[in-house]
């Protein structure tokens, strides 16, 4: 069985990563000071909302993990400097409404069964609604989702560090049951993801 | 009043976006709640907690919150809290940020007391977007400012403490950093100018040299 950490910052939103009968999360409260203690674990989970201070406090963590091959999976929009290679900036310039989502290179399949075009519209017709900013990816990485403006809005990095990096412009991914169900692209996505985890050949090079 | 305001802040990127843009930046102030300490709060004239935050270490806080507000300044309260550190009662309810395209004519608050000096500038659409959970309990000194259809409680203050401390599960901050709901700057200017008499000037930009930082705070 694999083994996940999920970083919470007190607001609940671990809630979306139970564990399954493949992969066992566990859970570590931000407290003042926190020290991350990866050792044992497959995949670190900062799910949306997450707390960036205490992520650039152990960034230096987050790298010596990536770089035992191990998995990094970020929905937020982490505006401190504390993931290898990649940058994220929000922005505010282009209209929401304009918001579509475009599919780019997806070697590891994690675009499989999900419908892009609920990205573009909500069930309400609302657009926009998922993510905010862009990615400045590393060179190397892959852009899986590219927003109307030819913007990296999903990418995977195997790349900048010996591991696998799976980030979101702050679209949350998980399992939001009260909001969204099992074919969402939000579960979808991040269950593609989780079976990719869970395969020998997790670490395979996109 | 010196025009500064205390951001009580989780690391969220969204409570970040709002403080750091360049229409905010010089009258709020990010505090860590992790890190807090009174020596920090006196030269506030007002503390926001945002929607977001972390509950169990503003308990941890509360008499530091508390000896804020007997000073006779104010604190704004946005999203959910705990009886851990308020004397009221919040229930979860699911979010409706839909109801503007479903059902116009029957927006998530339906009453507003418009005298309130933060609510009397603005039209109804900008004194509501969507809530997040509902006052079941609030205590018997608390003037109720904003109500549901159902009659529950959103928005609520009291100066029972000393100042004023005024409590509502709309979020402002973190709307306003994420910028896909265009109109609260009308709301936050407006919240903003009643907390420490300053109003913002200028239009929210976001500058992507403030993205990547290696700190928060400026």
């Amino acid at each position: 069985m694999k083994r996940a950490l999920v970083v919470s910052n007190g607001i609940g939103a671990e809630q979306a990563f139970p564990s399954t009968k493949e992969i066992c999360f566990d859970v570590v409260q931000v407290v003042p000071s926190l020290a991350l203690e990866l050792a044992g674990y497959d995949l670190l989970v900062v799910p949306n909302g997450a707390d960036h201070v205490a992520m650039f406090r152990n960034r230096v963590k987050v790298r010596e993990f990536l770089d035992q091959g191990k998995a990094l999976a970020c929905f937020c929009g982490w505006f401190m400097d504390w993931i290898p290679g990649n940058r994220w900036i929000h922005d505010n310039e282009h209209p929401t409404k304009q918001v579509r989502h475009y599919k780019g290179d997806d070697p590891l399949g994690l675009l499989d069964g999900v419908d892009l075009g609920r990205l573009d519209h909500n069930e309400h017709g609302i657009s926009g609604w998922w993510s905010c900013g862009y990615i400045q990816a590393a060179t190397g990485a892959n852009t899986l989702i590219y927003d109307t403006w030819g913007r990296s809005m999903v990418i995977t990095d195997s790349v900048s560090t010996a591991g696998l990096m799976f980030l979101t412009a702050s679209g949350p991914l998980g399992s939001y049951g009260r909001y969204y169900d099992a074919t969402s692209p939000i579960a979808r996505m991040y269950e593609n993801f989780l079976k990719h985890i869970c395969s020998a050949n997790q670490l395979a090079i996109g | 009043m010196e025009g500064k305001i205390g951001l009580i802040f989780n690391g969220v990127w969204s409570q970040y976006a709002m403080a750091s843009s360049s229409k905010y930046r010089q009258i709020y102030e990010l505090l860590y709640v992790h890190e807090l300490n009174s020596a920090q709060l006196s030269k506030f004239d007002a503390l926001v907690i945002p929607f977001q935050s972390h509950q169990e270490a503003l308990a941890e806080h509360r008499e530091l919150l508390y000896d804020f507000l007997v000073s006779g300044k104010k604190i704004a309260v946005f999203g959910d809290s705990t009886p851990k550190w308020i004397e009221a009662t919040w229930e979860d309810r699911p979010v409706n940020n839909y109801w503007w395209v479903a059902d116009p004519n029957n927006p998530p608050i339906a009453h507003t007391d418009r005298e309130h000096p933060v609510f009397r500038p603005l039209v109804p659409r900008h004194a509501c977007w969507h809530v997040h959970g509902v006052y079941t309990q609030t205590p018997e000194h608390a003037e109720i400012i904003q109500r549901n259809a159902e009659g529950e409680t959103i928005t609520w203050q009291t100066s029972h403490y000393g100042g004023i401390l005024f409590v509502s599960t709309l979020d402002p901050i973190v709307e306003h950093g994420i910028q896909q709901i265009r109109h609260l700057d009308n709301f936050v200017d407006s919240l903003t100018e009643w907390l420490c008499g300053v109003r913002p000037l200028g239009s929210f930009e976001i500058c992507p040299e403030h993205y990547g930082v290696a700190d928060y705070r400026w």
